[in-house]
């Protein structure tokens, strides 16, 4: 296993009257992508700024490269990089300016800080946006940017809160493909988000935060196991399909039966291939269907399983 | 880092429309706006002296208060000339007023004074108002003269010329109020007024700049502030360094402001323009140190700081006297302390002294005064600008 870069152990932060952070412990590993996954309010931004020391703490230590991390720590500040949420540029400056300014806090040399620009510029695609303003560049475009002034200056840790926030498709990937570029070259990433897809997508490991506290972590895969659903699969039934749920009930593995708005649902416990039996059920029973799909377990359905609750509520 | 600071905190400040607008523009504006509004008023509003007629008598002879007055406010070869007295009879007197040649007439009875007019206007007030004041004056000689008579018996002088007496305090106390009528501020021109008010508006404004620039650097104000909080350079060097910046800007808002009024709206500031400018100097730095006190202290956002900002400034104009140099006048009165602590009123105070030429030990009270100012808003800053860990963001 690789080094830990990030180790948290016992974090609690209160306000008045709400723990947003109930007794986190967590590690991050060198040359990961960790994902925090949560529902908005679930506390990974404020473990992210306790972390970073922007935010005083109640109770815990924090340790990032195997140091304790305080505000005047700057040593260790110098190889971190941040994307916060919120968009951090100045609008007075150009795209290039921005990046020069952020990474200048970093880097002293010149010529260092123009080559370093230039290779963040390119991985987030803006090379052709240097001498624009950030109020002319499209919301994707922005978030870009914001990226490109947080990781300019090579940080080994990056933390990225919440970047896809708003971002059309094609400015998503890129920044997806840039975060995969940058943990390839030997970058360690903590990455919060609230889209499970891109969790699933980028992570290695995925922790799973509500309320504060760690509900479940691990790898994609070894997460999906915790939803007690192995295939899930749905029909958009035109015919009357009621008279098909005992039958359906009776097959193997199958966990629950939803028929719902002319949407037929069957979760199964176990195997992978089972559409050929819920097909053959319909055509037996001459009930017609429009549409018939199989899907996977998500980390939906797992945050469903260990809460109750959509990821998105 | 602190040259990278400043050289971006430059270019941010130049490029930023509103931060121009309020601290460059808005100043110039209302230089404008002053220059035709007040001009004209001033240019319609020169003071012609008053015609009267003093019914001569005894009683007029003896008294010596009214005399001296009458004559130091007639007299032809001084520009502070009041009035263009004839001294007569009743009989002419009443037929000078009765062809409206005259504003009015005094006629001296025993010790009492009575005025005569025949209609109501600003020269029958002012007439009423110089004969009161006059009468006052009686009474402060008297005074005055009792106490000098007293010692003079106390020290064993028996030889006493009363006449004289009364007459020496009488010129000391009408050369005196004089004096007291130089050093306020009811004989300065509207318009220089509103330009020291404006200079010192403008010096309050710098405000605003390192308002801007210290939420840029506090984690707690906006997202540009905490990616400056997780970087690796000490927050107190970044925050000097953008200062500096502020400082330099708002210097350059202040030549143009003097070169603008100067060259273009024809403003003469008088022999004392280098202590004006130094005043101003000064005075900015009081305006940026407020700056900071407001962006570190106030937990809100820009708009609404600066909204703050803007009307403390205001106020302060306000009560130093930029709407109505009355204010200025009523508050020094009454509430002395109030104009003790805003500096828009240390720097107008500063800038009225330098009109008079002669005030300069009041200049350097105001000009320390807004030092120590300064140095109050940054200690009470001080924690806020070190802060780099928050309870909340």
């Amino acid at each position: 296993m690789n080094k830990k870069v990030i180790e948290v152990s016992g974090l609690v932060k209160e306000y008045k009257n709400l723990r947003a952070v109930d007794g986190l412990s967590f590690e991050v590993y060198e040359k990961e992508i960790l994902g925090f996954l949560g529902p908005n309010g679930s506390g990974k931004s404020t473990t992210i700024n306790c972390i970073l020391s922007l935010l005083k703490y109640n109770e815990g230590d924090i340790k990032i490269f195997d140091r304790k991390m305080g505000p005047d720590s700057y040593e260790i500040k110098k190889n971190i990089g941040v994307i916060f949420q919120d968009v951090a540029v100045f609008d007075e400056l150009t795209v290039y300016e921005n990046v020069d300014y952020f990474c200048g806090l970093y880097i002293r040399s010149k010529n260092t800080r123009k080559e370093y620009i230039q290779s963040a510029l390119e991985l987030v695609g803006l090379e052709d946006y240097k001498k624009f303003r950030p109020k002319q560049l499209s919301g994707g475009l922005l978030r870009r940017l914001n990226i490109a002034c947080g990781i300019a200056h090579k940080p080994k840790l990056i933390f990225l809160d919440e970047p896809t926030v708003a971002v059309d498709p094609q400015s998503r990937n890129n920044i997806l493909d840039g975060i995969k570029k940058l943990r390839d070259g030997g970058a360690t990433v903590v990455y919060t988000t609230h889209y499970m897809e891109e969790a699933e997508q980028l992570c290695d490991r995925i922790i799973i935060i509500d309320k504060g506290r760690i509900i479940a972590q691990g790898t994609s895969d070894s997460l999906k196991k915790l939803a007690k659903i192995e295939e899930k699969i749905t029909v958009e039934v035109s015919g009357q399909a009621e008279k098909l749920i005992p039958k359906i009930k009776e097959l193997n593995n199958v966990n629950d039966v939803v028929f719902e708005n002319g949407l037929l649902v069957v979760s199964y416990g176990g195997g992978s291939d089972n559409i050929g039996d819920i097909i053959d059920l319909f055509r037996s029973n001459n009930v017609k269907y429009n549409k018939i799909y199989s899907e996977r377990p998500t980390l939906n359905d797992v945050f469903l399983e260990l809460t109750g609750k959509e990821l998105r509520d | 880092m602190f040259i990278h600071n400043f050289k971006y905190s430059l270019k941010i400040l130049f490029r930023s429309k509103s931060l121009v607008f309020w601290t460059l523009a808005f100043p110039l504006i209302m230089a404008v706006l002053f220059n035709a509004a007040f001009s004209n008023i001033e240019n319609s509003e020169n003071f012609e002296p008053i015609d009267i007629a003093v019914v001569k008598s005894d009683d007029f002879e003896k008294n010596i208060i009214f005399k001296e007055s009458l004559k130091f406010l007639s007299d032809k070869s001084s520009d502070k000339r009041f009035f263009d007295i004839e001294y007569t009879n009743l009989e002419k007197a009443e037929e000078l007023l009765f062809d409206e040649k005259i504003t009015g007439y005094l006629v001296f009875e025993g010790e009492d004074v009575s005025v005569t007019v025949n209609s109501s206007g600003i020269n029958e007030t002012i007439l009423r108002y110089v004969s009161d004041e006059i009468k006052s004056i009686g009474g402060l000689t008297e005074n005055i003269g009792k106490e000098r008579i007293s010692e003079l018996i106390m020290s064993g002088n028996t030889d006493i010329d009363y006449e004289r007496i009364f007459t020496n305090i009488s010129k000391d106390i009408i050369n005196e109020k004089q004096n007291i009528k130089d050093i306020s501020t009811e004989n300065m021109s509207y318009v220089m007024i509103e330009y020291y008010s404006l200079i010192a508006m403008t010096c309050m404004y710098s405000g605003i700049l390192s308002m801007v620039l210290v939420n840029f650097k506090s984690a707690n104000m906006c997202a540009v502030g905490k990616r400056s909080a997780v970087s690796p350079v000490k927050k107190i060097g970044m925050i000097m360094g953008s200062l500096v910046s502020g400082y330099v800007v708002q210097m350059l808002c202040i030549l143009l402001m003097f070169l603008f009024t100067i060259f273009v709206i024809g403003v003469d500031y008088g022999e004392n323009l280098p202590m004006t400018v130094l005043l101003s100097i000064v005075g900015s730095l009081a305006g940026l140190s407020m700056g900071v006190a407001v962006g570190t202290l106030v937990k809100k956002g820009d708009n609404a700081k600066t909204t703050i900002l803007i009307s403390i400034t205001m106020a302060g104009c306000f009560l130093s006297g930029m709407m109505g140099i009355t204010m200025k006048n009523i508050i020094d009165k009454n509430v002395p302390f109030l104009n003790m602590i805003n500096p828009v009123a240390m720097i107008t105070d500063g800038l009225y002294a330098l009109y008079y030429n002669e005030q300069f030990n009041r200049v350097w009270f105001d000009i320390i005064s807004l030092l120590i100012f300064t140095v109050v808003m940054m200690f009470i800053s001080w924690r806020g600008l070190r802060r780099q860990t928050y309870d909340s963001l």
